[in-house]
């Protein structure tokens, strides 16, 4: 039979590494012996000073730890605000990533709603808890090794602080605005004659469907031309936008999804054993526009109301480890 | 207790059983005769955290220890090492500044504060130079 000393001695050591258990061994009993010894010459049963000094000896894993002087917490202050930091980052960025993947390859596989939610949300779910498990790990295997630990908890210098947006439009904006809407004009007019010999977007189209894109785009010149008069973002500039956003997604998604967007007399489609390259990219252009499209409105009705509260945008890309 | 005066005066304890250890381990001692000592003299300190300082300050090299086996009961006696006396002075000589600094803001103040000339240049230096906080930061 074990008294209770042994089965706390045991507990203790368990946790302690294996050539400082002897020597812990012995102090620790003799110890307790000591401790109990006091207890009896002022009165008390054996026993009850038995009981007494091991409660005050406390939990025996505790104990181990303080020891082995082994850190009683996962990852430290010194790591917690970068593991914060990252966690944050990854979750933002890949969650999304993998939510968009997934729900396209659902949609060109077999576009039924129900298996389109469940599959975002099991996808979710799993790559959110590989995420923080796997980040959680390193950081704390980090912690408890010390290896890299200086190296990653760098000292904050000014570098780190974080930047924000001007509530003015830029000038880079007006003119990548503007660029871009040009090239589109462009490459829409110029692929009927010159890129290849049969024209790649169905010419039917051009009986009505290609000038009001084109109307669009230069609509969209001219908005881009008014924001930067206007010289910010307003409500205003927010409803124009996606007023114009949703005017030109909706035509372009339903001819996509019609199959009148691509010429059907063009066969320069790659052949990828057999598949229909088509209708894959004819999916792929759906989920851009209609992702693009929605980032494009949420993030410019974000801005606007950040600028009409007066509170500062940051800029993606600044400020230490963000991203 | 009320909690926020607990939780300061940890802090504020925190150290001073270090300090107490090697000035009482100049004559050896054992783990429990140690913590009777340092309990008589008012230092709250508890078993489960004495006894790995002890062994953690026996690691730092600012003590040594010897089995006795003389007695009955064999005990682990330590004794604080050259190296430990040195430190255990250095902190006692801070722990006297820090008092005497102590002292002097509170005594002091009085007289300070009713010259507003001086009062600034004395109480900004003593934030800005920081002793305590700087040495708490060091010493995680």
């Amino acid at each position: 039979m074990t008294s209770l000393v042994d089965r706390y001695v045991f507990t203790a050591l368990r946790r302690i590494p294996e050539q400082q258990r002897a020597d812990i061994d012995r102090e620790l009993r003799a110890s307790i012996e000591d401790a109990v010894d006091a207890r009896v010459d002022s009165g008390e049963t054996r026993e009850a000073a038995v009981e007494s000094a091991l409660t005050e000896l406390g939990d025996p894993e505790r104990l181990a730890d303080r020891y082995a002087g082994r850190p009683a917490f996962l990852i430290g202050p010194d790591l917690f605000p970068l593991w914060r930091r990252l966690l944050t980052t990854l979750l933002w960025t890949v969650l999304p990533i993998v939510v968009t993947v997934g729900v396209v390859a659902q949609i060109l596989d077999d576009p039924e709603i129900g298996k389109i939610i469940g599959g975002a949300v099991t996808g979710l779910i799993t790559v959110g808890a590989h995420l923080c498990f796997w980040v959680t790990l390193v950081f704390a295997i980090i912690e408890r090794t010390g290896a890299g630990k200086a190296d990653i908890s760098a000292r904050w210098s000014l570098k780190d602080l974080p930047k924000y947006e001007a509530h003015r439009a830029t000038l880079g904006q007006l003119i990548s605005g503007v660029v871009w809407a040009t090239l589109l004009i462009a490459g829409l007019v110029l692929q009927q004659f010159t890129f290849t010999d049969v024209p790649v977007l169905d010419p039917a189209n051009w009986a009505f469907w290609w000038p009001v894109l084109i109307a669009l785009l230069v609509l969209r010149i001219f908005y881009h031309v008014w924001v930067h008069r206007v010289g910010g973002w307003t409500r205003a500039v927010a409803v124009v936008n996606a007023v114009l956003t949703v005017a030109y997604t909706v035509p372009l998604v339903w001819l996509l999804a019609t199959d009148r967007f691509f010429n059907p007399e063009f066969h320069g489609f790659l052949d990828v054993e057999g598949a229909d390259v088509r209708s894959w990219l004819s999916g792929i252009l759906v989920a851009v526009l209609v992702v693009g499209g929605l980032w494009d409105i949420v993030t410019t009705a974000w801005r606007a109301e950040r600028a009409r509260r007066g509170l500062p945008t940051k800029i993606p890309g600044t400020g230490g480890y963000h991203y | 207790m009320d909690a926020t005066l607990a939780g300061h005066l940890q802090e504020l304890r925190r150290g001073t059983v270090v300090v107490a250890s090697l000035t009482v381990l100049r004559t050896p001692g054992y783990g429990y005769s140690l913590l009777e000592t340092l309990s008589r003299a008012g230092f709250e300190v508890e078993a489960n955290t004495l006894y790995p300082l002890l062994r953690r300050l026996e690691a730092q090299g600012l003590l040594t220890s010897e089995w006795n086996t003389d007695e009955a009961r064999p005990r682990k006696f330590y004794r604080t090492t050259e190296q430990g006396e040195t430190i255990a002075e250095t902190l006692r000589g801070e722990w006297k500044r820090l008092d005497t600094a102590i002292g002097d803001l509170s005594t002091g103040s009085d007289p300070i504060s009713s010259d507003p000339v001086n009062s600034d240049p004395v109480s900004s230096d003593s934030i800005s130079s920081d002793p305590i906080n700087s040495d708490l930061g060091s010493d995680q």
